[in-house]
Protein backbone atom coordinates (compact mmCIF):
# COMPACT_ATOMS: atom_id res chain seq x y z
CA UNK A 1 0.00 0.00 0.00
CA UNK A 2 1.25 3.12 -0.93
CA UNK A 3 0.92 5.49 2.29
CA UNK A 4 0.16 5.00 5.42
CA UNK A 5 -3.59 5.34 4.82
CA UNK A 6 -6.60 4.81 2.59
CA UNK A 7 -8.23 7.36 0.56
CA UNK A 8 -11.18 8.85 1.88
CA UNK A 9 -14.59 8.53 0.18
CA UNK A 10 -14.19 12.24 -1.30
CA UNK A 11 -11.00 11.83 -2.66
CA UNK A 12 -12.03 8.74 -4.60
CA UNK A 13 -14.73 10.33 -5.69
CA UNK A 14 -13.01 13.51 -7.10
CA UNK A 15 -10.49 10.39 -8.51
CA UNK A 16 -13.92 8.74 -10.17
CA UNK A 17 -14.36 12.65 -11.82
CA UNK A 18 -10.85 12.71 -13.35
CA UNK A 19 -10.05 15.33 -10.55
CA UNK A 20 -8.20 13.80 -8.28
CA UNK A 21 -4.83 14.97 -6.49
CA UNK A 22 -1.40 13.13 -7.42
CA UNK A 23 -1.33 11.23 -3.72
CA UNK A 24 -4.67 9.38 -5.02
CA UNK A 25 -4.02 8.46 -7.83
CA UNK A 26 -0.60 6.84 -6.97
CA UNK A 27 -2.28 5.72 -3.95
CA UNK A 28 -5.22 3.66 -5.72
CA UNK A 29 -2.53 2.22 -8.25
CA UNK A 30 -1.14 0.23 -5.44
CA UNK A 31 -3.68 -0.27 -3.08
CA UNK A 32 -6.24 -2.80 -4.42
CA UNK A 33 -8.75 -2.00 -1.10
CA UNK A 34 -9.17 1.61 -2.78
CA UNK A 35 -8.96 0.34 -6.31
CA UNK A 36 -11.66 -1.50 -5.76
CA UNK A 37 -13.67 1.01 -3.79
CA UNK A 38 -12.97 3.35 -6.90
CA UNK A 39 -14.67 0.62 -9.47
CA UNK A 40 -17.71 0.24 -6.64
CA UNK A 41 -18.24 3.77 -6.94
CA UNK A 42 -17.99 3.85 -10.57
CA UNK A 43 -20.56 1.18 -10.70
CA UNK A 44 -22.67 3.03 -8.10
CA UNK A 45 -22.92 5.63 -10.88
CA UNK A 46 -23.52 3.66 -14.12
CA UNK A 47 -26.58 1.89 -12.22
CA UNK A 48 -28.10 5.16 -10.93
CA UNK A 49 -27.78 6.23 -14.35
CA UNK A 50 -29.68 3.03 -15.84
CA UNK A 51 -32.22 3.94 -13.35
CA UNK A 52 -35.84 3.55 -15.34
CA UNK A 53 -36.97 7.08 -16.20
CA UNK A 54 -40.11 8.17 -15.38
CA UNK A 55 -43.26 9.21 -17.89
CA UNK A 56 -45.73 11.66 -16.46
CA UNK A 57 -48.93 10.30 -15.26
CA UNK A 58 -51.24 12.71 -17.16
CA UNK A 59 -50.83 15.05 -20.49
CA UNK A 60 -49.95 18.14 -18.89
CA UNK A 61 -49.29 20.08 -22.29
CA UNK A 62 -52.76 21.86 -22.77
CA UNK A 63 -52.52 22.79 -19.23
CA UNK A 64 -49.04 24.36 -19.70
CA UNK A 65 -50.37 26.26 -23.63
CA UNK A 66 -53.57 27.36 -22.28
CA UNK A 67 -51.60 29.23 -19.07
CA UNK A 68 -49.41 30.40 -21.42
CA UNK A 69 -51.42 31.65 -23.61
CA UNK A 70 -52.94 33.56 -20.99
CA UNK A 71 -50.01 35.66 -19.71
CA UNK A 72 -49.23 36.05 -23.38
CA UNK A 73 -52.48 37.87 -23.77
CA UNK A 74 -52.53 39.32 -20.77
CA UNK A 75 -48.86 41.05 -21.87
CA UNK A 76 -50.35 42.41 -24.86
CA UNK A 77 -53.51 43.70 -23.14
CA UNK A 78 -51.35 45.63 -20.59
CA UNK A 79 -49.23 46.75 -23.61
CA UNK A 80 -52.90 48.38 -25.28
CA UNK A 81 -53.79 49.85 -21.96
CA UNK A 82 -50.38 51.59 -21.60
CA UNK A 83 -50.32 52.93 -24.89
CA UNK A 84 -53.88 54.37 -24.17
CA UNK A 85 -52.35 56.27 -21.76
CA UNK A 86 -49.34 56.81 -23.48
CA UNK A 87 -51.84 58.94 -26.74
CA UNK A 88 -53.60 60.76 -23.87
CA UNK A 89 -50.00 62.08 -22.07
CA UNK A 90 -49.23 62.64 -26.28
CA UNK A 91 -52.28 64.45 -26.39
CA UNK A 92 -51.56 66.89 -23.32
CA UNK A 93 -47.48 67.26 -24.46
CA UNK A 94 -48.26 68.17 -28.15
CA UNK A 95 -50.91 71.10 -25.92
CA UNK A 96 -47.70 72.30 -23.81
CA UNK A 97 -45.11 72.26 -26.92
CA UNK A 98 -47.65 73.61 -29.90
CA UNK A 99 -47.12 77.07 -29.03
CA UNK A 100 -43.53 76.81 -30.13
CA UNK A 101 -44.93 75.34 -33.53
CA UNK A 102 -45.73 78.01 -36.49
CA UNK A 103 -48.41 76.49 -37.65
CA UNK A 104 -49.57 74.04 -34.56
CA UNK A 105 -53.40 73.67 -35.39
CA UNK A 106 -52.30 71.50 -38.94
CA UNK A 107 -49.78 69.51 -36.67
CA UNK A 108 -52.80 68.89 -34.31
CA UNK A 109 -55.06 67.51 -36.94
CA UNK A 110 -52.06 65.74 -38.15
CA UNK A 111 -51.28 64.03 -34.35
CA UNK A 112 -54.95 63.27 -33.87
CA UNK A 113 -55.28 61.73 -37.56
CA UNK A 114 -52.20 59.18 -36.86
CA UNK A 115 -53.93 58.34 -33.49
CA UNK A 116 -56.99 57.55 -35.00
CA UNK A 117 -56.09 55.44 -37.12
CA UNK A 118 -53.39 54.02 -34.82
CA UNK A 119 -56.72 53.03 -32.32
CA UNK A 120 -58.75 51.66 -35.45
CA UNK A 121 -56.13 49.36 -36.52
CA UNK A 122 -55.75 48.34 -33.25
CA UNK A 123 -59.51 47.67 -32.64
CA UNK A 124 -59.89 45.42 -35.91
CA UNK A 125 -56.10 43.13 -34.24
CA UNK A 126 -58.13 43.23 -31.27
CA UNK A 127 -60.73 41.56 -32.70
CA UNK A 128 -58.90 39.03 -34.46
CA UNK A 129 -57.31 37.93 -31.39
CA UNK A 130 -53.86 37.25 -32.11
CA UNK A 131 -53.02 35.71 -29.11
CA UNK A 132 -55.25 33.36 -29.05
CA UNK A 133 -54.58 31.57 -32.02
CA UNK A 134 -51.49 29.44 -33.31
CA UNK A 135 -49.49 30.65 -35.83
CA UNK A 136 -47.29 28.60 -38.57
CA UNK A 137 -43.72 28.86 -38.55
CA UNK A 138 -43.20 31.76 -41.48
CA UNK A 139 -46.20 34.03 -40.37
CA UNK A 140 -45.13 33.57 -36.44
CA UNK A 141 -41.74 35.10 -38.25
CA UNK A 142 -43.04 38.04 -39.31
CA UNK A 143 -45.74 38.94 -36.29
CA UNK A 144 -42.19 38.58 -34.21
CA UNK A 145 -40.26 41.14 -36.35
CA UNK A 146 -43.47 43.44 -36.69
CA UNK A 147 -44.57 43.35 -32.77
CA UNK A 148 -40.38 43.41 -31.80
CA UNK A 149 -40.68 47.02 -33.85
CA UNK A 150 -43.94 47.84 -33.01
CA UNK A 151 -42.42 47.10 -28.85
CA UNK A 152 -39.94 49.63 -29.88
CA UNK A 153 -41.45 52.86 -31.51
CA UNK A 154 -43.79 52.12 -28.52
CA UNK A 155 -40.41 53.16 -26.59
CA UNK A 156 -40.04 56.26 -28.29
CA UNK A 157 -43.49 57.51 -28.18
CA UNK A 158 -43.68 56.58 -24.70
CA UNK A 159 -40.19 59.19 -24.20
CA UNK A 160 -41.47 62.97 -24.94
CA UNK A 161 -37.33 63.24 -25.38
CA UNK A 162 -37.92 61.33 -28.64
CA UNK A 163 -40.01 64.12 -30.12
CA UNK A 164 -40.25 67.38 -28.21
CA UNK A 165 -37.89 69.13 -30.30
CA UNK A 166 -39.72 68.15 -33.76
CA UNK A 167 -43.44 67.56 -32.41
CA UNK A 168 -43.93 66.76 -36.64
CA UNK A 169 -42.07 63.47 -35.67
CA UNK A 170 -44.77 62.66 -33.39
CA UNK A 171 -47.17 62.35 -35.96
CA UNK A 172 -45.15 60.36 -38.44
CA UNK A 173 -44.67 57.96 -35.33
CA UNK A 174 -48.53 57.52 -34.87
CA UNK A 175 -48.54 56.65 -38.47
CA UNK A 176 -45.44 54.50 -38.55
CA UNK A 177 -47.26 52.39 -35.63
CA UNK A 178 -50.73 52.65 -37.79
CA UNK A 179 -48.95 51.12 -40.60
CA UNK A 180 -47.23 48.09 -38.11
CA UNK A 181 -50.46 47.82 -36.47
CA UNK A 182 -52.12 47.49 -40.23
CA UNK A 183 -49.39 44.72 -41.24
CA UNK A 184 -49.81 42.72 -38.31
CA UNK A 185 -53.80 42.50 -39.07
CA UNK A 186 -53.29 41.66 -42.73
CA UNK A 187 -51.12 38.67 -41.57
CA UNK A 188 -53.80 37.79 -38.89
CA UNK A 189 -56.80 37.79 -41.76
CA UNK A 190 -54.41 35.96 -43.81
CA UNK A 191 -53.95 33.34 -41.88
CA UNK A 192 -57.54 33.63 -41.02
CA UNK A 193 -58.68 33.12 -44.69
CA UNK A 194 -56.24 30.10 -45.02
CA UNK A 195 -57.57 28.15 -42.60
CA UNK A 196 -60.63 29.16 -43.27
CA UNK A 197 -61.75 29.91 -39.47
CA UNK B 1 -28.74 12.61 -19.79
CA UNK B 2 -28.05 13.79 -23.38
CA UNK B 3 -30.25 16.24 -25.47
CA UNK B 4 -32.48 14.74 -27.41
CA UNK B 5 -32.59 18.02 -29.52
CA UNK B 6 -29.61 18.67 -32.21
CA UNK B 7 -28.18 22.34 -31.32
CA UNK B 8 -28.77 23.52 -34.83
CA UNK B 9 -32.47 22.69 -34.54
CA UNK B 10 -32.95 24.02 -31.16
CA UNK B 11 -31.93 27.15 -32.05
CA UNK B 12 -34.62 26.86 -34.77
CA UNK B 13 -37.51 25.41 -32.43
CA UNK B 14 -36.97 28.11 -29.93
CA UNK B 15 -36.74 31.20 -32.32
CA UNK B 16 -39.94 29.84 -33.47
CA UNK B 17 -41.44 29.66 -30.17
CA UNK B 18 -40.70 33.06 -29.30
CA UNK B 19 -42.08 33.93 -32.29
CA UNK B 20 -45.25 32.47 -31.07
CA UNK B 21 -45.47 29.34 -32.84
CA UNK B 22 -47.41 26.84 -30.66
CA UNK B 23 -46.39 23.59 -32.91
CA UNK B 24 -42.60 24.85 -31.76
CA UNK B 25 -43.75 25.08 -28.08
CA UNK B 26 -45.02 21.97 -28.35
CA UNK B 27 -42.25 19.92 -29.90
CA UNK B 28 -39.89 21.34 -27.09
CA UNK B 29 -42.50 20.36 -24.27
CA UNK B 30 -42.64 16.94 -25.90
CA UNK B 31 -38.77 16.23 -26.70
CA UNK B 32 -38.37 17.11 -22.70
CA UNK B 33 -41.79 16.28 -20.59
CA UNK B 34 -39.59 12.80 -20.04
CA UNK B 35 -36.53 14.13 -18.92
CA UNK B 36 -38.17 16.66 -17.06
CA UNK B 37 -40.57 14.60 -15.15
CA UNK B 38 -37.80 11.80 -14.71
CA UNK B 39 -35.70 14.81 -12.93
CA UNK B 40 -38.62 16.31 -11.09
CA UNK B 41 -39.84 13.33 -9.76
CA UNK B 42 -35.82 11.94 -8.54
CA UNK B 43 -35.65 15.64 -6.58
CA UNK B 44 -39.38 15.98 -4.97
CA UNK B 45 -41.19 13.85 -2.76
CA UNK B 46 -44.14 12.91 -4.68
CA UNK B 47 -45.44 11.95 -8.21
CA UNK B 48 -47.89 15.23 -7.74
CA UNK B 49 -44.61 17.62 -7.03
CA UNK B 50 -43.56 15.99 -9.89
CA UNK B 51 -46.06 17.31 -11.81
CA UNK B 52 -46.39 20.43 -10.44
CA UNK B 53 -42.78 20.92 -11.19
CA UNK B 54 -43.07 19.70 -14.79
CA UNK B 55 -46.01 22.39 -15.50
CA UNK B 56 -44.03 25.00 -13.53
CA UNK B 57 -40.92 24.17 -15.68
CA UNK B 58 -42.12 24.31 -19.27
CA UNK B 59 -44.78 28.05 -17.90
CA UNK B 60 -41.29 29.44 -16.72
CA UNK B 61 -39.80 28.51 -20.25
CA UNK B 62 -42.56 29.74 -22.37
CA UNK B 63 -42.12 32.58 -20.08
CA UNK B 64 -38.20 33.34 -21.06
CA UNK B 65 -37.13 31.47 -24.11
CA UNK B 66 -35.41 35.03 -25.07
CA UNK B 67 -32.63 34.43 -22.20
CA UNK B 68 -31.61 31.06 -23.87
CA UNK B 69 -28.34 32.65 -25.64
CA UNK B 70 -27.77 29.49 -27.70
CA UNK B 71 -24.46 28.45 -26.36
CA UNK B 72 -24.76 25.72 -24.44
CA UNK B 73 -27.23 22.66 -25.32
CA UNK B 74 -31.07 23.17 -24.71
CA UNK B 75 -31.59 20.59 -22.01
CA UNK B 76 -29.07 22.05 -20.54
CA UNK B 77 -30.67 24.95 -20.38
CA UNK B 78 -34.20 23.13 -19.83
CA UNK B 79 -32.31 21.22 -16.30
CA UNK B 80 -31.42 24.34 -14.54
CA UNK B 81 -34.85 25.75 -14.86
CA UNK B 82 -36.60 22.25 -13.56
CA UNK B 83 -33.26 21.67 -11.04
CA UNK B 84 -34.98 25.30 -9.92
CA UNK B 85 -37.87 25.08 -9.67
CA UNK B 86 -37.61 21.56 -7.25
CA UNK B 87 -35.53 23.34 -5.10
CA UNK B 88 -38.01 26.41 -4.71
CA UNK B 89 -40.61 23.41 -4.12
CA UNK B 90 -38.37 22.08 -1.02
CA UNK B 91 -37.47 25.69 0.15
CA UNK B 92 -41.29 26.44 -0.03
CA UNK B 93 -42.20 23.44 1.97
CA UNK B 94 -39.75 24.66 4.88
CA UNK B 95 -38.43 20.79 4.94
CA UNK B 96 -35.24 21.59 6.71
CA UNK B 97 -36.60 20.22 9.91
CA UNK B 98 -38.27 17.22 8.02
CA UNK B 99 -35.00 16.57 6.79
CA UNK B 100 -33.16 16.22 10.20
CA UNK B 101 -36.08 13.64 11.01
CA UNK B 102 -35.06 11.71 7.70
CA UNK B 103 -31.36 11.64 8.46
CA UNK B 104 -32.37 10.56 11.86
CA UNK B 105 -34.13 7.94 10.54
CA UNK B 106 -31.43 7.14 8.40
CA UNK B 107 -28.94 6.99 10.34
CA UNK B 108 -30.62 4.26 12.36
CA UNK B 109 -30.76 1.81 9.31
CA UNK B 110 -31.21 -1.12 11.60
CA UNK B 111 -34.51 -2.46 12.74
CA UNK B 112 -36.89 -0.84 10.57
CA UNK B 113 -34.49 -1.14 7.64
CA UNK B 114 -33.97 -4.48 5.52
CA UNK B 115 -30.61 -5.48 5.68
CA UNK B 116 -30.30 -4.97 2.34
CA UNK B 117 -31.90 -2.47 0.07
CA UNK B 118 -31.77 -2.33 -3.82
CA UNK B 119 -30.69 0.86 -4.88
CA UNK B 120 -33.97 2.68 -6.27
CA UNK B 121 -35.09 2.47 -2.32
CA UNK B 122 -31.54 3.41 -1.00
CA UNK B 123 -31.44 6.07 -3.13
CA UNK B 124 -35.17 7.27 -2.19
CA UNK B 125 -34.02 6.95 1.53
CA UNK B 126 -31.71 9.54 1.32
CA UNK B 127 -32.81 13.22 2.65
CA UNK B 128 -33.75 15.19 -0.43
CA UNK B 129 -30.91 17.52 -0.18
CA UNK B 130 -28.49 14.70 -0.62
CA UNK B 131 -30.04 12.96 -2.78
CA UNK B 132 -30.81 16.06 -5.27
CA UNK B 133 -26.54 16.05 -4.88
CA UNK B 134 -26.42 12.55 -6.15
CA UNK B 135 -28.95 12.90 -9.24
CA UNK B 136 -27.63 16.18 -10.27
CA UNK B 137 -23.89 15.42 -10.14
CA UNK B 138 -23.84 10.99 -11.04
CA UNK B 139 -26.93 11.46 -13.29
CA UNK B 140 -27.16 14.66 -15.11
CA UNK B 141 -23.46 15.44 -14.85
CA UNK B 142 -23.55 18.54 -13.08
CA UNK B 143 -20.27 20.13 -11.88
CA UNK B 144 -20.09 20.89 -7.69
CA UNK B 145 -20.19 24.33 -8.94
CA UNK B 146 -23.20 24.39 -11.03
CA UNK B 147 -24.57 22.23 -7.94
CA UNK B 148 -23.42 24.77 -5.38
CA UNK B 149 -25.20 27.73 -7.51
CA UNK B 150 -28.27 26.58 -8.27
CA UNK B 151 -28.58 25.39 -4.06
CA UNK B 152 -27.41 28.44 -2.78
CA UNK B 153 -24.27 26.55 -1.01
CA UNK B 154 -20.64 25.69 -1.08
CA UNK B 155 -18.52 23.55 -3.61
CA UNK B 156 -17.43 21.71 -0.30
CA UNK B 157 -20.81 21.46 1.12
CA UNK B 158 -21.55 19.56 -2.70
CA UNK B 159 -18.59 17.92 -2.44
CA UNK B 160 -19.02 16.37 1.46
CA UNK B 161 -23.03 15.71 1.00
CA UNK B 162 -21.79 13.20 -2.08
CA UNK B 163 -19.28 11.36 -0.13
CA UNK B 164 -21.80 11.43 2.66
CA UNK B 165 -24.22 9.75 0.46
CA UNK B 166 -22.10 7.64 -1.59
CA UNK B 167 -21.12 6.25 2.37
CA UNK B 168 -24.99 5.75 2.87
CA UNK B 169 -26.07 4.15 -0.13
CA UNK B 170 -23.02 2.10 0.42
CA UNK B 171 -24.12 0.56 3.91
CA UNK B 172 -27.81 0.18 2.36
CA UNK B 173 -26.71 -1.71 -0.55
CA UNK B 174 -25.05 -4.50 1.05
CA UNK B 175 -21.51 -3.76 0.10
CA UNK B 176 -19.68 -2.20 2.98
CA UNK B 177 -16.23 -3.51 2.52
CA UNK B 178 -14.95 -5.42 5.76
CA UNK B 179 -11.50 -3.45 5.77
CA UNK B 180 -12.28 -0.19 5.45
Amino acid sequence: MNGTRHGTTEELLALRDGEGGAWAKAHVGSCAVCAAELYRLEQVRARLRALPTFSPPRDRWAVVAERARVERRSGWWSRGVGLVAAASLAGLLLVAVQGTRPDPLQAQVRLRSAMARSEAMEQALRGLDPDGRALDGTAAGVVADLQGRLEALDAKLGDPAEWRAAPHRQAEMWNERAGLLSALVDVHTTRVAYVGL
Amino acid sequence: MADTIPLAEAHSLVARARAGDSGALEHLYRAYEGSVYTLARRLTRTPEDAEDVLQETFLEICRSLSRWRGEGSLWGWVRQIAASKALMRYRREKLRATEVLDDDLAERAGDDVPLRLDLEAALRRLPERTRTVVWLHDVEGMTHEEIAEQMGMTTSFSKSQLARAHQKLRGWLGEEGADR
